[in-house]
């Protein structure tokens, strides 16, 4: 059995825009209006009834809350996508790197930047 | 190949809150390679680690020569408690008994899939990550792979190879 680990060195935050109420949702229509508007690259990366989070790339965070109004207003395009009044945007900070060199082997979580972090 | 069974997963999927466009777009390649195939869309699954290891146990005993298994191939709630759970992977490592798997790691830590390809008997069973753009790869990887007649080790790493291409990566490296 062979097991190898890629590491992939990309800029990302995580945008959530929550207050909708979605069914039927057609993630890659989103992800390609969503695209167009903010020019870079978008990943549906978990959905429920009233929430969607995405990853976007190489982008500032800030740029994204400036254009809160503009995202809102385009992704109401979206098949399977109702905005209502608490429709909101918030952006994560971009992720933070973790020097994989100083991550324990031991299991004390499922996740290397904990891991990491309490080393 | 005679026949194959595609296995979305995903609560979100079952309950139609997304609209599963991954499987459409896996037998429309299946049955493009192979003309003949027998492809079968079966009902999505919640993400319970054990149903998933119990269906797929149950499809292989219909003897396919392959199962694909869309969705849940990431960290998901190991890394984010607003994430789905992700166990498709975690299921195929207890119910493959020869296997190879690749994982891509974010440089924050999180793993952001993984990526299972194996065999039980004569059916070949493999992961798909549940983004569009990433399934649709990873599946095309699959394909051109088998039809080279590649070992699973080498369709697993195809696959990854694939799949990392969808992301705009600066620089990977291989650990």
């Amino acid at each position: 059995m062979e097991h190898e680990y890629i590491i992939a060195h990309a800029d990302k935050s995580v945008l959530k825009i929550s207050g909708l109420e979605v069914n039927g949702l057609n993630t890659k229509q989103l992800e390609q209006i969503l695209a167009d508007k903010l020019h870079t690259f978008v990943r549906v990366i978990g959905v429920t009834g009233d929430n969607i989070e995405m990853d976007v790339y190489n982008i500032e965070p800030d740029q994204v809350r400036k254009n809160e109004e503009g995202i809102v207003k385009s992704i109401v395009l979206t098949e399977g996508i109702t905005v209502t009044d608490l429709t909101k945007i918030s952006c994560s900070d971009k992720i933070v790197e973790v020097d994989y060199d100083s991550i324990p082997d031991e299991p004390i979580s499922k996740c290397a930047r904990e891991r990491w972090m309490k080393r | 190949m005679k026949s194959a069974y595609i296995l979305p997963t995903g609560d979100e999927i079952k309950s139609g809150i997304v609209l599963d466009i991954d499987a459409p777009e896996i037998i429309r390649q299946i049955v493009r390679a192979f003309p003949q195939a027998e492809v079968t869309r079966l009902c999505p699954l919640l993400d319970v680690e054990d149903t998933i290891f119990q269906k797929i146990s149950e499809v292989v005993q219909k003897q396919p020569d392959l199962v694909v298994l869309i969705g849940g191939s990431g960290g998901g709630h190991r890394f984010s408690k607003s994430l789905g759970k992700d166990f498709t992977h975690s299921a195929l490592e207890k119910y493959l008994d020869e296997y190879a798997s690749h994982e891509i790691y974010g440089k924050n830590g999180h793993m952001w899939s993984k990526l299972v390809c194996g065999k039980k008997g004569a059916t070949t069973i493999i992961n798909v990550p549940g983004p569009f753009d990433e399934a649709k790869a990873a599946c095309e990887a699959y394909l051109k792979a088998v039809s080279k007649g590649k070992n699973i080790e080498e369709i697993s790493l195809d696959m990854a190879n694939a799949v990392l291409a969808q992301y705009p990566v600066g620089a990977a490296e291989t650990i």
